[in-house]
């Protein structure tokens, strides 16, 4: 009890829609944050994403009406390298013991470094990123993990406002379509193989 | 409210509409402004926010010594460290080059100074010498931290018989001279903490890879089972291993599978005897060829894996990725979602 929360939202700046997705996810924590009057600490690598983190924790904290629990100094800049960010966080880590920690956004082969340094503190970690191939490394040491998309949708899916909800639900078609495209190309080009079909998949999907 | 809500909207909007147009408008401007203006106007405005960074990391580090918090003494390295960065990029040129044109005097008393500064035997150094001339100025490759240094060497030189000058490095060009004050930072302290960092994650893949592989369910052996056959398949040793070997290692483990299903010995035994002797009858008839049959030898198996179950896997969630963004930038461009300005 008493433990912060550390807020980890990428390593780049807000040109990565990942980034920007991190942010938005930081704005619902720290309405959870404000809410059960429990720290946050966000560090971060870049200087305009330190802005706009501040200015998404600023408005989460009036919303819940806490302006008084919010700090500039919550969200803090470490430094734009990614091994030196890593070990300015991981310090931050080992020091102050967090109860959660949370990557939300784009990572490197950083990722490892700190999700196995919060799992070595018994954190509880969540972490969402849509870089394919840190995935594996947060499955392996976070508790729970947002798998590409569901990072995108975890915002969409926390404000519950329908037009957000909606966009999921557009992606959820969306995939329906690649999947069944995907599924016609491969029995087309079975029966054309099979001599059942005189026209080929591949001839319909070339740009003559 | 205008300019803190509407206007970075607007501004989202129509930058991002622009951006977006710009791959599929052959509008030579527009073009421009996509590849060129827009990341270059992203990269100024970053490099003027670096200064609220360097400024909330200075407040920050010194709050912590000021109030002596826990780690307290990592803050005073911190601006230690921010001050020497500073000072050798901004203020200490860091980079003064000695540059021998002429040599007057005798070779052998030039050759022992020189000898001494660019740490060359004397011989080597002698033939160095013989060949400066106006024209062909020899130049000390490593430059010197301050401008004193140079010139005491310049003296030195000059008392033995030579005629030498220093060159300053240009001011932006010395953050990339080798041997500079900021270059040598960056190459002895930087670089090296860096590495240090780096090498850490072999550590920390070998303690997240124990956790992945621990045989808890299926899915985690199917895991364990896959990460072995990749790890052996793309070493040499694993081209030494027979494929009948594999099948015979699979006859147990149908054997173990048997006696977990069924829990009877005789089907276990019938099992592993069963799988065994075929497996024999098999490799007597086919003259046990190492990589036959192919899909039970590990550089094929590995490649087989690595190819078709991983990539299909891999594209899966590559899609999902390509979509969410597209459906996240959208949001974005058409202002319905605005929480990244706090709303």
């Amino acid at each position: 009890m008493g433990k912060p929360v550390l807020y980890v939202p990428g390593i780049m700046d807000m040109d990565q829609v990942e980034t920007v997705a991190g942010v938005i996810v930081l704005g619902h924590v720290a309405k959870m944050t404000a809410r059960y009057e429990t720290s946050l600490n966000v560090p971060v690598s870049r200087a305009i994403v330190m802005k706009s983190a501040r200015e998404s924790c600023r408005e989460s904290y009036l919303l819940e009406g806490r302006p008084d629990l919010f700090h500039d100094d919550m969200v803090h800049y470490l430094t734009d390298d990614q091994f030196a960010y890593a070990a300015g966080v991981n310090g931050i880590m080992l020091r102050e013991e967090p109860a959660a920690c949370l990557y939300m956004g784009k990572f490197y082969a950083e990722s490892l470094l700190l999700a196995e340094t919060g799992n070595s503190i018994g954190a509880i970690q969540i972490a969402g990123t849509a870089s394919p191939a840190q995935i594996p490394f947060f499955v392996t040491a976070c508790d729970y993990t947002l798998i590409g998309e569901e990072f995108f949708a975890a915002s969409a899916y926390l404000s519950s406002e329908p037009e957000l909800i909606g966009g999921v639900y557009g992606q959820d078609l969306l995939k329906i379509g690649v999947v069944s495209a995907i599924g016609i190309s491969v029995l087309w080009r079975l029966f054309f193989d099979l001599g059942w079909l005189s026209y080929s998949v591949l001839d319909f999907l070339t740009i003559q | 409210m205008f300019w803190k809500r509407q206007v970075p909207i607007a501004i989202a909007a129509i930058i991002g509409f622009i951006t977006l147009f710009g791959w599929f408008v052959d509008e030579p401007h527009i073009e421009s402004f996509v590849n060129d203006d827009a990341t270059q106007w992203y990269d100024i405005l970053a490099s003027f926010a670096i200064f609220l960074g360097a400024l909330n990391l200075l407040k920050l580090q010194g709050q912590k010594i000021i109030k002596q918090q826990k780690g307290w003494f990592y803050s005073v390295l911190a601006i230690l460290g921010f001050t020497f960065s500073f000072i050798a990029g901004f203020i200490m040129l860091g980079a003064y080059t000695v540059e021998v044109t002429e040599v007057v005097g005798s070779e052998t008393a030039v050759a022992d100074v020189l000898a001494e500064e660019i740490h060359m035997d004397a011989e080597a150094t002698g033939n160095i010498v013989r060949l400066i001339s106006p024209e062909e100025p020899y130049p000390i490759e490593s430059p010197y931290f301050t401008r004193k240094g140079a010139e005491k060497v310049v003296s030195a030189l000059t008392a033995s018989g030579a005629r030498a000058e220093v060159q300053p490095a240009d001011w932006g060009g010395h953050l990339s001279t080798r041997g500079s004050l900021f270059n040598w930072m960056f190459r002895f302290i930087f670089t090296p903490l860096s590495a240090t960092m780096f090498a850490l994650l072999a550590f920390f893949v070998a303690s997240a890879s124990y956790r992945a592989f621990r045989i808890r369910n299926f899915e985690a052996t199917l895991l364990l089972v896959s990460g072995i056959i990749i790890m052996l398949g793309r070493v040499p040793i694993g081209g030494r291993i027979s494929s009948w070997f594999i099948m015979y290692i699979i006859a147990l483990a149908l054997g173990a599978g048997a006696n977990t299903w069924f829990k009877n010995r005789v089907v276990t035994l019938a099992t592993v005897g069963g799988g065994l002797l075929v497996v024999t009858i098999a490799g007597f008839i086919t003259g046990w060829p190492i990589d036959q049959p192919a899909i039970f030898y590990l550089p094929v198996l590995q490649d087989w894996i690595y190819n078709y179950p991983n990539v299909a896997g891999a594209r899966a969630i590559m899609i999902g990725i390509g979509l969410g963004i597209f459906a996240t930038s959208i949001k974005y461009i058409l202002g319905i979602e605005r929480s990244y300005i706090g709303e």
